[in-house]
């Protein structure tokens, strides 16, 4: 949770206050001031030295080669390693970024690359993976391949995800990775990192910075 | 059985916790826990309208204003062929058979940590629309909630 909320701090000590107060009968104190402060912090995280961005060949949802350094070079770019059988934070992560991006001009939105890499490439054929981020946002590029080299790319961006495993009860437990890097038009390079919990008003705010590549 | 209708989108601030942190505080004083049984209530429940026909996310607050801790065991609908518990531990869901309602405590299921799992999902939930649910307890009586449809990027929070 980034908003700050002294309010219960506040309530807290109020009460610690009042119940000293009783026992020493020390009447000389007075009240500390309720502060009453929400600041939403930056969602993004300005990396003072950017990633590369991977060097990744793999198939996109028409099960065509796409090659993410020659097809998103000079465009502003956003990456997020997830899964389509994820309830909950990969739909959420990728409709935050969907709803944001409607809010650019057509002409904006044409220049943005955004990328969703499967992290259970078994699960998401190109077929899959059309059929999931159509209901999202068709111009989001979808991309699956061998896990090994998902993995592999993932770890240059710092993110971890691990190979899609069975639990117990014989279900597929997959993992997402918790963060989206934006790539700047400028430099190529990820600068820019979002947790889970950056939402619509955070890629709001920052979509049009990251289209010229500046610091949100 | 007793029927919870959450009445719209329900904005959980920090008010409530300091309300809880307060009473808390206030029975510790006391030092008065008899109360020998938990006193379940619902609320923040939503579904966000998910990406896939199938398969849905939902996220709900269990209020245990009781002196004694329960447990969820299961969650049932008509609406889905199963409904599954799960953690959320790294970036990875895990299933789990039951989860604790602690005494003059909460349970909270919300985005990035506990979720219920709807799977083989009759229709696919729409925004405005409702999933109904039945929560089941290791001790008290079953509750009904309604879950309200919300947006795909709904955000509890903010309430929009």
């Amino acid at each position: 949770m980034r908003k700050k909320t002294f309010a219960v701090a506040a309530l807290l000590t109020a009460a610690t206050l009042t119940l000293s107060a009783c026992g020493s009968g020390d009447s000389g104190s007075s009240p500390v001031a309720v502060v009453s402060e929400d600041v939403k912090q930056q969602a993004a995280t300005v990396l003072d030295q950017p990633f590369p961005k991977p060097d990744l060949v793999l198939t996109d949802t028409q099960g065509k080669s796409y090659d993410l350094r020659k097809e998103t070079a000079g465009h502003p770019t956003l990456i997020y390693f997830g899964y389509t059988n994820c309830p909950d934070v990969c739909p959420l992560t990728m409709n935050n970024i969907a709803v944001a991006k409607k809010q650019l001009t057509q002409a904006e939105q044409d220049e943005l690359r955004v990328v969703f890499v499967t992290t259970d490439p078994d699960r998401d054929t190109p077929a899959a993976l059309g059929k999931w981020l159509k209901g999202i946002d068709p111009q989001v590029v979808g991309l699956t391949g061998k896990f090994a080299t998902i993995q592999a790319a993932a770890r240059t961006l710092g993110i971890s995800v691990e190979a899609p495993h069975k639990d117990k009860n014989g279900k597929i437990v997959s993992t997402h990775g918790t963060q989206v890097v934006a790539f700047s038009p400028k430099t190529d390079g990820g600068y820019l990192l979002y947790g889970e919990d950056a939402d619509v008003d955070d890629y709001t705010k920052d979509l049009p910075k990251i289209l010229k590549g500046a610091n949100p | 059985m007793r029927r919870v209708t959450p009445a719209g989108p329900v904005r959980l601030l920090a008010v409530p916790t300091a309300v809880i942190t307060g009473a808390v505080l206030l029975l510790t004083g006391c030092g008065s826990d008899s109360d020998g049984r938990a006193e379940l209530s619902v609320r923040a429940a939503y579904i966000p309208q998910p990406v896939s026909d199938t398969m849905a996310a939902g996220f709900l607050t269990i209020v245990n204003k009781g002196g004694t801790q329960d447990e969820l065991t299961s969650v049932t609908s008509t609406a889905a062929g199963s409904v599954t518990l799960h953690e959320t531990v790294g970036s990875s869901m895990e299933e789990v058979t039951s989860l604790d309602v602690p005494a003059h405590g909460q349970l909270v299921f919300k985005s990035g940590g506990n979720h219920l799992m709807f799977e083989k999902l009759k229709s696919k939930p729409v925004q405005g629309g409702t999933v109904t649910v039945e929560l089941h307890f290791a001790a008290s009586d079953p509750v009904e909630v309604e879950m309200p449809v919300e947006s795909a990027t709904y955000n509890p929070k903010t309430g929009h």
